[in-house]
């Protein structure tokens, strides 16, 4: 009874009946096989013999993490050109496997765009927290870079996004209402995450970073689990981390929205060819507006009056539910929970199974005190829920304005939001390409009636 | 052209038709190689040599008979057997991870180029659903999961309980001392029938008991133990009793017993595993502690009935080594004695352990010293007084002494010696009215400030491997090692008054009592001392060695051999033995007095003694 409550035990808690087929697709025991290894313990030698001392690696070099920088730089202007001037898929894809092998394999995940959101969130409320010139520059550059041409960090440089570019199999549209209500778990998970790096609970992008430990050839089980169904889904679903899950794709979204450039399918006029209709894999492109349809009506207008009311009504509600969650946000910290766990059960502080337990009644510090310090991480929680809340009823306001504005479009257009330029299809537009392979060389494939 | 046309269309059913059959190939691969690594994993969480039944049991039968050299091959055959199959499987699971990937990456690879050969564009058609329906239906939508997660917070809000809002900490103590209900009961009854002498013990109500529960306050009233001289006086708290000086206030002590038949033994009890250290009481509580190379434990006992109330094992604790350091047999880990405040009860061990549980066996913290450097093991004993625990901790690496509070375990002061490794074990000394922590090394023996750390004086006096503890008497401090000398010294003055070489202890520590000096030799003999002029008085002949050391009780003196066997000496100049019993099993502690009873720890057993 008393394991249930060790924090580091995950691996039984997941040894159920998906075990075997799990196992049967990817490369799971050799995550958990590495993290036991980590933690075996020396021999108890009872000879002479010196157990040598426990050499850590130094830190990465300052040279090295400009080079980071550098790579990142030089990824996202090449692929800006390749978007915007050279037109290229291919050259794209290329330089996404480098970014992939660079970023991903050969730098563990780490330096992480995604991740230094929470590190320079720490940084603004922890004053003994400070990030490096190169974290924020991570943070931001792909920022700029999206307000200027979109998402081309998305597209070649962001390794867990390539990764689930590459395994896209067999790609299937998702209806619009799925996509928008799914979409609105980046803004919430970007809160989250906000919330808990500033209470300085935990870096849960970073803890629940689903590829990080395919990279790393080691995470914990339930980490893998989760990386393998991403990619399973995302044979089918593409990117389905980065169009639901990615707090940071919530930001580019944000600034993709409003960039001065952006890729367009075709490189001079749309011919309303129809070609490029379902080349995209994410639902990223917007098709002509029908006219007649699309007119606003009278009961158009009351309901844009009404989601505009909706949003300080929203924002308050938010606020005052998430607010006064506090206490199950709260339980993440280490703290708190360990608060809550030795109240609730005074007898477990005999507990020497428990490591969590073992190291607080070590260090001296009595329950009085640990539950003052938990009260006083409670109240920032019940603070900044009202921030969390009013910030994700604004977006489910926005969410539902926007689906009664109506704007014209006369050609198919990629969705400055949605679009990841990833240049697939500018494969399919036939403009200026009198060699267009579907004209040229299989002109009996071209249409399938 | 037709022709060309045809190859065209061949080549292309071809294609696809290779890259469904590498496809397949590929995952029955991958799905084969899944299979084996689940095996290999189940395999692996199966022999975890992290918790081998049969190494436990190996372990476990190892520390009932320490010196089998044949156990000790036989563990360390089974654990190198065991750590080979672990790392040979992590060695097969990582070969087959990759293997696996390199498979699924060829599927991956196979199934796009089976799909994009299979492409073609649709021909564009106009969209089933008209835009407007689609924009109604996805409003919907975004309110049902927008008002699904507000809805989620508020249940959060309203039915996540908060164990911190009710948190009262008067409530907590009421309810963890009610843990020990029946304990508690035993010691006040006890206290109040038998022990006249435990008045000072004072049971009172605590200030935090709440006034609004009686039916609390009445059944388990929270003691304040006064931890005075008087109280310390009256228990056995520290290796050598009171402040370590080998004078016990107990009386009608048993002269007489037999360990073979049973007489005058209250009861005797199994201890688990071995330990050199000798008991510890307060109150009804007896203390002690044992280790082997795979546990700490420190156990506590009713020492009424011999009942074991509470035992823990001393693990987790930061810095504590992995390995654990060598040894000697006749030292071990568990040398050195523990010491009680009256509230808390500490213990050493020979990694550099020290912990503190309350009387109630609640780990109140612990902390790790650093391995002390020892060639024998470290075996100085603990001791407490003002709310600090000191431990003289000479090592190789150097020497010093150390007070830490006894609440927290943190460092209240330091102070670093010049002398050698030493064995001895610290007294104190009331010198002028104030109480000094005295050492003894080689070569000095030194009084130290308790409240400060600071050396007050130093004499350089001994020589050789110290092992026997100094003790205080008569205005002088007495120090002793064998192939060295015996000498008395006036730590007021830093003087040395006598030394005298004739007879010399090695273990074994001395004590003293109105006048006079007694020591027990490894060889055999207790010598009897005029202790101003150092001048031999009597000898007597032992059947086996001393690591026992004598004690001062009743006015008389008492001292187990080696073999279990006891002398009780009338105290006085000339030599008067009263009786030598048997214990009947091998004796290295010292015995302990409380009530008319005499508690000593044998090799293998616990005893009480008294008059039945």
């Amino acid at each position: 009874m008393v394991r249930l409550y060790k924090k580091h035990i995950p691996l039984k808690n997941h040894n159920n009946i998906f075990l075997g087929l799990i196992f049967l697709l990817m490369t799971v025991p050799t995550q958990i096989a590495h993290s036991q290894q980590q933690r075996f313990p020396k021999p108890e030698f009872q000879t002479e013999y010196q157990i040598p001392e426990t050499e850590r690696p130094n830190p990465r070099a300052p040279f090295m993490e400009y080079l980071d920088l550098f790579l990142l730089l030089a990824v996202l202007s090449l692929t800006t050109w390749l978007v915007l001037k050279k037109r290229s898929r291919k050259w794209i894809l290329w330089v996404s496997v480098f970014s992939l092998l660079y970023f991903g394999f050969y730098r563990n995940g780490c330096i992480c765009s995604v991740g230094s959101l929470q590190n320079l969130t720490l940084s603004l409320f922890n004053e003994g927290y400070s990030v490096s010139f190169t974290v924020l520059a991570f943070f931001v550059v792909p920022l700029l870079f999206a307000l200027a041409v979109g998402r081309v960090f998305c597209a070649s440089a962001c390794p867990l996004g390539i990764i689930q570019d590459l395994v896209i199999v067999k790609p299937i549209k998702l209806s619009p209402w799925l996509q928008k209500s799914l979409g609105l778990f980046p803004f919430i998970y970007l809160g989250l995450a906000v919330l808990y790096a500033a209470t300085g609970t935990d870096f849960i992008i970073c803890r629940f970073d689903p590829f990080v430990g395919i990279f790393r050839m080691g995470a914990e089980f339930h980490m893998i689990v989760l990386g393998i169904s991403f990619l399973l889904i995302g044979m089918f679903v593409a990117r389905p981390y980065c169009r639901f899950v990615c707090p940071y794709g919530a930001l580019l979204k944000i600034c993709s929205l409003n960039s001065k450039y952006h890729l367009s399918i075709t490189p001079k006029d749309c011919i309303n060819c129809k070609l490029c209709k379902d080349s995209c894999p994410f639902d990223a492109i917007d098709f002509p507006t029908d006219e007649k349809e699309n007119r606003a009506s009278r009961k158009d207008f009351w309901k844009f009056v009404f989601y505009a009311a909706l949003i300080p009504v929203l924002m308050f509600v938010g606020g005052w539910a998430v607010s006064g969650s506090y206490k199950l946000l709260s339980s993440a910290h280490p703290d708190v929970y360990l608060a809550n766990l030795l109240v609730s059960q005074p007898e477990l502080m005999q507990n020497t199974e428990n490591l969590d337990i073992e190291t607080f009644m070590s260090s001296g510090k009595t329950l009085e005190i640990l539950v003052e310090e938990a009260k006083i991480i409670q109240e920032k929680f019940r603070f900044g829920g009202w921030f969390l809340g009013a910030f994700i009823g604004l977006v489910i306001a926005l969410h539902l304005l926007n689906q009664v504005i109506f704007r014209k479009r006369s050609i198919y257009e990629a969705n400055r939001g949605d679009c990841f330029s990833c240049g697939r299809c500018m494969d399919y537009c036939p403009v200026g390409k009198p060699e267009h392979p579907f004209f040229k060389d299989k002109p009996e494939m071209v249409v399938k009636s | 052209m037709l022709n060309l046309d045809f190859e065209q269309q061949m080549n292309e059913t071809e294609k696809i038709k290779r890259a469904r059959q590498i496809a397949i190939i590929a995952g029955v691969f991958t799905a084969f190689v899944g299979v084996l690594l689940l095996l290999n994993y189940l395999q692996i969480k199966k022999s975890d040599p992290l918790n081998s039944l049969v190494l436990e049991k190996l372990v476990e039968r190892l520390s009932s008979e320490p010196n089998n050299q044949h156990f000790v091959e036989e563990i360390r055959q089974v654990d190198l057997l065991m750590r080979k199959a672990y790392f040979t499987s992590l060695w097969q699971v990582r070969t087959g991870a990759y293997l696996m990937l390199f498979g699924a990456i060829v599927l991956v690879l196979s199934l796009r180029v089976y799909y994009s050969l299979r492409f073609a564009i649709d021909q564009p058609s106009a969209d089933q659903i008209k835009e407007k329906k689609k924009r109604q239906l996805t409003q919907r939508w975004i309110g049902f999961s927008g008002a699904l997660v507000i809805i989620l917070a508020i249940m959060s809000a309203f039915f996540t309980m908060n164990h911190l809002k009710n948190y009262e900490p008067k409530k907590m103590l009421v309810h963890s001392k009610s843990d020990d209900e029946s304990i508690e009961k035993v010691e006040i009854v006890s206290i109040r029938t038998t022990e006249k002498e435990t008045d000072t013990v004072i049971i009172t109500e605590s200030t935090d008991v709440e006034v609004k529960q009686p039916e609390v306050a009445i059944t388990q009233q929270p003691k304040v133990v006064v931890f005075n001289e008087e109280t310390v006086k009256k228990n056995h708290n520290a290796f050598r009793g009171s402040w370590g000086n080998a004078v016990s206030s107990s009386t009608n002590l048993p002269t007489s017993w037999d360990g073979a038949t049973g007489k005058n033994i209250l009861w005797k009890t199994e201890l688990p595993i071995h330990g050199y250290n000798s008991p510890v009481i307060w109150n009804e509580k007896l203390f002690l502690s044992s280790a082997n190379t795979s546990k700490r434990v420190v156990y506590c006992y009713d020492r009424n009935s011999g009942k074991l109330l509470w035992e823990r094992e001393v693990n987790n604790i930061q810095g504590s080594p992995a390995t654990q350091p060598k040894t000697t047999e006749d030292t071990g880990l568990a040398a050195p004695t523990l010491t009680v405040d009256g509230e808390k009860a500490f213990a050493i061990f020979g990694n550099g352990d020290i912990i503190a549980f309350d009387l109630n066996g609640n780990r109140v913290w612990a902390i790790n010293l650093g391995v002390p450097d020892n060639h024998y093991g470290h075996s100085s004993s603990l001791l407490t007084w003002e709310k600090k625990l000191f431990i003289q901790y000479d090592t190789h690496k150097g020497s010093k002494v150390m007070a830490l509070s006894t609440e927290t375990g943190k460092t209240i002061w330091e102070t670093v010696r010049t002398n050698e490794v030493s064995w001895a074990s610290p007294i104190l000394a009331k010198i002028d009215g104030k109480f000094q922590l005295i050492m003894l090394a080689n070569p000095n023996l030194s009084g130290y400030d308790i409240t400060t750390g600071k050396q007050l004086w130093s004499v350089d006096c001994m020589s050789g491997e110290v092992g026997p503890s100094p003790v205080y008497g008569g205005g002088l401090v007495y120090a002793t090692n064998e192939y060295a000398r015996m000498v008395a010294v006036n730590p007021k003055t830093g003087e040395k008054v006598w030394e005298d070489n004739y007879y010399l202890p090695e273990v074994s520590s001395p004590a003293y009592h109105n006048g006079y000096i007694y020591i027990a030799t490894t060889f055999a003999v207790v010598a009897c001392f005029e202790a101003t002029t150092g001048k031999l008085l009597w000898e007597f002949e032992a059947k086996n060695s001393f690591y026992s050391s004598p004690m001062i009780a009743e006015g008389k003196v008492w001292v187990f051999d080696t073999g279990g066997k006891a002398y009780i000496f009338e105290s006085g100049g000339e030599s008067k033995l009263i009786s030598s019993p048997e214990l009947g099993e091998k004796v290295f502690s010292t015995p302990v007095f409380a009530d008319g009873r005499v508690y000593i720890r044998g090799i293998k057993h616990l005893f009480c003694i008294g008059v039945n």
